[in-house]
């Protein structure tokens, strides 16, 4: 009996000071820098797993920890051989068997479906009445944005670099396309892309051949200059340009934006 | 010149010879023929634009021509098609020497340890370039790849050789074959000739792979994505004949290891005794033998996607349907690798702790339910491009098949609950092991929820939760398992305090550089980049720096196991106390591994008091032993045994 | 299953006669040799061809030269020419999915090839067909053309050869495409890169270049 009082008590204490990083590792953000209300939800469904795996996590270290110290012989000992050993224990299965499947049926349920389901009901039209559209194109190795609703076909940092600005607070409707619109002989040329801004908390592969549709609400004004995970970044491999597959990206006010769009015009015009 | 001695002379008439050519030259001579041969033929009646020698369709060709060459000249020719057609061969398989590891063999020991050498060549190459990627990855710039295209060409060369040539080639074409007979207490395995010449599938994949930027960079990665994979170099085309003749390999390992176990267990092994290695390499042999020649299928379609060209995975035709087909494979190919690692864990801590293994049943089930589930779950990689109304099942399935899983542990625990277990190196590196893919486990568990997986996939999260779980789990079990069978391949021991102190820094080494890999990729750093954002240097920096030591660290155990094997201390017949059949023989094991046939009368997991010992010698097996066995290598007990040996039961 | 072992034999220790031994030495050295060539392909082609060419140098070529493209790179990616040669350049697209281009010329900053640089707004500071006079014939597949300061003439209809303007002279080729060249070379003597700038530059990021030796008159 000595040996189970000490392990559980072990158990609970490790499992205490577990929780207690926990909650400073939450503090900090373990996902360094989310700003959009898709991200929030994976951080969310993230910071939940790390509360719920970390008995577990000290469950079994703690009892690799504890055989290292309490269950072994000396150095050159057998050993004993004098002893009947149990082969079964229904209460230890049960409990194990019984918990592992409680515990990822809670885990389907949530943050799975739970988390899902919100993402669902982010992409439904009726929640997507007075989207922001952006048109992204990825063509090797390039992210090419439009606004359909403003009339702009392709937006340009000074030097000619592509530029994905937002309004923050509005919701966002990305339409994902892998195609070259400069090379229309073939347009199933291209690959598959993934379109991902670190710090939207989500990425969408883009297929050559379909069109797949992404939506969030930026949630903070904010750049690359501010933080680097705010960049549009291919995450599927590519070819050899996918490294530099890659965009800075602002979110701004919606009165920056504003202009920001009346200056663009004013470039793909003059 | 030396070409000409191989021609089958006329007659019977013995007279002196020249000296063969060693068979491993003569395969390279031979697959140089084949090459030219159908290479030349190819371009002749289909040349291309400027006339190049090399195209892709003659290469195609030409490699087949190389590959059917050098199993040819390896010993196909003389050992098997010479005799198959009636014809006098020179051909007698060889008993002793070194020579035997480097010709064609039917000794399923000779066999297993020329998997297992073939699988730490590939090791060592693919850990070679792993410290280059690592290099490359140590400033956000290009350095030493001068160009992209070379690095991720470098990073598909070291995950197909990982894969292909060593993860599913170390613990089953290697330990597999040396001791799933010797543990099923059989004399040979039943395609011995056949496993002979599969074996030697596994140099030729390598260096397909390995040389495979000859015809161009390729772009892809191990997996091989369409349709990038359409439009890279012909380089593209070597990984996919490289992996076909890996796979091929592992296929008739499956075959071979499957059949032997249903068909030649000693008298009184059940399958409700089979040992739990050997139920692992069953279970993984089923995997293989169910989707191995679903992803040969799926390269063939790739490969001639390339070459004709035709639409399969191209936009015209399903991108998507490449992706679902590789994964289709490609999680059960997970599950091949780590699968023997759970059995070996099972296997050693009874033997090293004297004390009967805890509900074995449960053990055995999670094996089998892995197995089933791993077929299910395939789609988990994909959902950042799977429609919505898929993500929840598939997400579902993988949550589940934690469970099975951890009925591995369960039965770890139990045993070990209470023990007094011997904490020397083969089952510190067992503990490491548990410890590793606890980490791979619950870092999986992130992955496997969808929403954070939309995040965390195709970041270094995932690169360091799959390392976990391969490095973490199968290498780390494979050298406890070497460790624990070094006095039976080499009938010598190791040194406690060596083997220990390797074990530590490999830990150390290995975590200081995996675990910062979920730090990485939770700050953003993508996959598939030589060159990134110069924020995440300084710990891209400090990774490589552990990383290297990872790798001197792997080689350390390498070099040390292949030293204790010429030089260590004489081991006993059994220094572990084990019960399972393998130690009721000497160390090595005799051509025929048994003097005797052995018969099982009791479980092979139950210690202490009442227990008896499980293997014995009947007097069946005597009779057959004396009488026949040591004439007729071809015998088979079971033709003799009156009940068909106990085979059902 | 056939056994091949002899009948008069007893025990198959063979192989311990000499002359069924194979070679130890034959063996280790023909596998090194086999290894050390494997390496050399692998990783020492440049240097060896770069090595020949600074002891033996390259051959002049005139007349008809074929180029190829390929995914990414040329063939040849080193030529020599002489000035006043009459040459021919065939330029063909070999690549089955990608379009490339030739240009050629002096200094491109490659200090902006990495994450988050600028793009160069031109790629070459100096043009080497700024000025040449350049006749262009057999187009087929031109995915665009741009004559930039060349002197240039078109065989045949001009729309076949899709003028555009902007950059360097540079014909683009579509998958399978080719032209033919025709222009005597300049007395511009010294080494001349040139190289495939489409994709944002990321042929040529990736090693889609060459370089032509000019040798004077």
């Amino acid at each position: 009996m000595g040996e189970n009082v000490v392990f559980a008590v072990l158990w609970v204490v490790f499992s205490v000071l577990g929780e207690i990083g926990d909650r400073v590792i939450i503090r900090h953000n373990p996902m360094y820098y989310i700003v959009s209300n898709q991200g929030q939800l994976a951080l969310q469904a993230f910071n939940f797993l790390l509360v719920v795996l970390t008995p577990v996590f000290v469950f079994v270290v703690l009892f690799l920890v504890f055989t290292m110290v309490r269950f072994t012989t000396k150095r050159g000992e057998m050993p004993p051989a004098n002893k009947r050993f149990a082969i079964d224990n229904k209460a230890f299965v049960l409990v194990w068997v019984g918990g592992s499947i409680a515990l990822n049926l809670l885990f389907f349920l949530h943050p799975t479906t739970s988390a899902m389901e919100q993402m669902f009901a982010l992409d439904q039209p009726a929640a997507n009445t007075h989207d922001l559209v952006v048109d992204v194109t990825a063509r090797q190795w390039q992210w090419i944005f439009s606004y359909p609703q403003y009339g702009l076909t392709q937006t340009l940092t000074p030097n000619g670099q592509n530029l994905l600005e937002l309004p923050v607070n509005v919701p966002v409707k990305f339409v994902l396309r892998s195609y070259d619109p400069y090379h229309t002989y073939d347009q199933y040329a291209d690959v598959i892309h993934s379109f991902w801004v670190p710090a939207f908390g989500i990425k969408e592969d883009v297929i050559p051949g379909e069109t797949r549709y992404e939506y969030l609400t930026p949630t903070a004004i904010t750049s690359y200059a501010v933080n680097p995970m705010v960049r549009v970044q291919c995450a599927e491999v590519c070819g050899p340009g996918h490294p530099w597959m890659e965009s800075p990206l602002a979110v701004v006010s919606d009165q920056q934006f504003a202009q920001w769009v009346k200056a663009q015009k004013a470039l793909a015009n003059g | 010149m030396a070409h000409a001695m191989t021609v089958p002379e006329s007659g019977h008439a013995p007279r002196p010879r020249k000296a063969p050519m060693p068979p491993v030259l003569r395969a390279f001579l031979w697959a140089a023929i084949g090459f030219l041969l159908l290479n030349t033929f190819v371009i002749a009646v289909d040349p291309f634009r400027g006339h190049p020698f090399v195209t892709g369709p003659s290469v195609v060709f030409g490699w087949v021509g190389a590959a059917i060459g050098w199993l040819l000249g390896i010993g196909l020719y003389d050992a098997v098609l010479l005799p198959l057609m009636g014809f006098p061969t020179r051909w007698q398989e060889r008993q002793q020497g070194w020579r035997r590891y480097w010709e064609f063999a039917t000794d399923h020991k000779v066999i297993g340890l020329q998997y297992m050498m073939f699988a730490v060549g590939g090791f060592l190459i693919a850990g070679g370039i792993a410290m280059l990627m690592r290099y490359e990855l140590m400033t956000p710039y290009l350095t030493i790849f001068h160009y992209p295209s070379n690095y991720l060409t470098a990073v598909g060369i070291h995950g197909t050789l990982m894969m292909f040539s060593f993860a599913t080639v170390f613990m089953i074409g290697g330990l597999g074959n040396y001791f799933v007979p010797l543990m099923i207490g059989a004399r040979e395995t039943v395609l011995s000739k056949l496993s002979g010449i599969g074996v030697w599938l596994v140099p030729v994949g390598i260096l397909t792979v390995l040389f495979s930027p000859l015809l161009g960079e390729w772009s892809t990665g191990w997996r091989g994505y369409e349709p990038l994979a359409g439009q890279d170099a012909n380089g593209i085309l070597f990984y996919y004949l490289g992996v076909l003749a890996l796979t091929m390999s592992s296929l008739i390992v499956a075959l071979n290891l499957v059949a032997t176990v249903m068909f030649r267990r000693a008298p009184g092994l059940t399958w409700g005794r089979l040992p739990l290695f050997v139920w692992g390499q069953v279970t993984v042999n089923l995997l293989m033998l169910i989707w191995f020649p679903e992803i040969q299928t799926t390269f063939v379609m790739a490969l001639l996607d390339k070459v004709v060209p035709l639409n399969f995975f191209t936009a015209t035709g399903s991108p998507l349907t490449y992706l679902m087909l590789f994964w289709l494979f490609g999680h059960p190919e997970v599950y091949i690798i780590a699968v023997p690692a759970f059995a070996i864990w099972n296997e050693i801590i009874p033997v090293m702790a004297q004390k009967s293994l805890f509900g074995r049943q449960w053990a055995v089930i999670g094996l089998v339910f892995v197995m089933m589930l791993s077929g299910l779950v395939w789609a988990h990689h994909m959902f950042t491009n799977l429609r919505n109304s898929e993500i929840l099942p598939f997400s579902f399935f993988t949550e589940m098949i934690s469970i099975p899983t951890g009925f591995a542990y369960m039965s770890a625990i139990g045993t070990l609950w209470k023990s007094k277990v011997r904490l020397n190196t083969p089952m510190l590196w067992i503990l490491m092991s548990m410890f590793n893919f606890l980490i791979g486990g619950l870092t999986g568990v992130f992955l496997a929820d969808p929403i954070v997986n939309l995040q965390l996939h195709d970041t270094f999260w995932v690169v360091g939760h799959f390392h976990y779980t391969i490095i973490g789990s199968m290498v780390f079990s494979g050298f406890g398992a070497i460790y624990y069978w070094l006095p039976k391949l080499s009938g010598r021991t190791f040194n406690e305090t060596w083997g220990k102190t390797l074990a530590i820094i490999t830990f150390l080494a290995f975590n200081l550089t995996f675990s910062q890999f979920f730090l990485l990729g939770l700050h953003g750093m993508n996959r598939w980049v030589p060159a990134y954002p110069a924020y995440l240097q300084p710990m891209n920096f400090e990774v490589s720096i552990f990383a290297f030591i990872l790798g001197a660290a792997f080689l350390g155990n390498i070099l040390y196991i292949g030293y204790c094997w010429r030089n260590g201390a004489q081991a006993g017949e059994n220094p572990w106390g084990a019960k399972t059949p393998e130690w009721f023989t000497s160390s090595p094991a005799p051509r025929y591994n048994f003097p005797v046939q052995p018969e099982i009368v009791g479980s092979l997991y139950l210690y202490g008091e009442g227990t008896k010992v499980p293997v014995v010698t009947t007097a069946l097996g005597e009779l057959a032993a004396t009488s026949r066995a040591t004439q007729d290598p071809q015998f088979d007990w079971h033709d003799y045994a009156p009940d068909g040996g106990g085979v059902t039961s | 299953m056939e056994y091949e072992s002899p009948k008069d034999e007893k025990t198959p220790n063979t192989e311990n006669s000499e002359e069924n031994q194979w070679s130890r030495r034959q063996f280790l050295v023909g596998t090194a040799a086999i290894g050390v060539a494997g390496a050399v392909t692998l990783f020492g082609r440049q240097s060896l061809v770069n090595a020949a060419r600074s002891v033996f140098g390259s051959p002049v070529s005139s007349g008809t030269v074929h180029l190829y493209a390929y995914d990414y790179y040329y063939i040849p990616n080193y030529m020599t020419w002489r000035v006043g040669d009459r040459m021919e350049v065939i330029f063909q697209n070999q690549s089955h999915t990608h379009w490339h281009e030739w240009t050629m010329g002096r200094h491109v900053n490659e200090a902006y090839f990495q994450a988050f640089g600028n793009l160069p707004a031109d790629a070459w500071q100096e043009d080497f067909w700024d000025g040449v006079p350049v006749t262009l014939s057999d187009p087929y597949g031109i995915d665009n053309f741009v004559p930039n300061q060349a002197i240039v003439t078109y065989v045949g209809p001009k729309a076949a050869y899709n003028i555009q303007s902007g950059g360097d002279f540079s014909p683009t080729l579509k998958p399978g495409g080719s032209l033919h060249l025709s222009f005597t070379v300049p007395n511009k003597p010294g080494l001349w890169d040139f190289g495939c700038f489409v994709q944002q530059y990321i042929h040529y990021r990736t090693g889609m270049r060459g370089q032509v030796m000019i040798l004077p008159a």
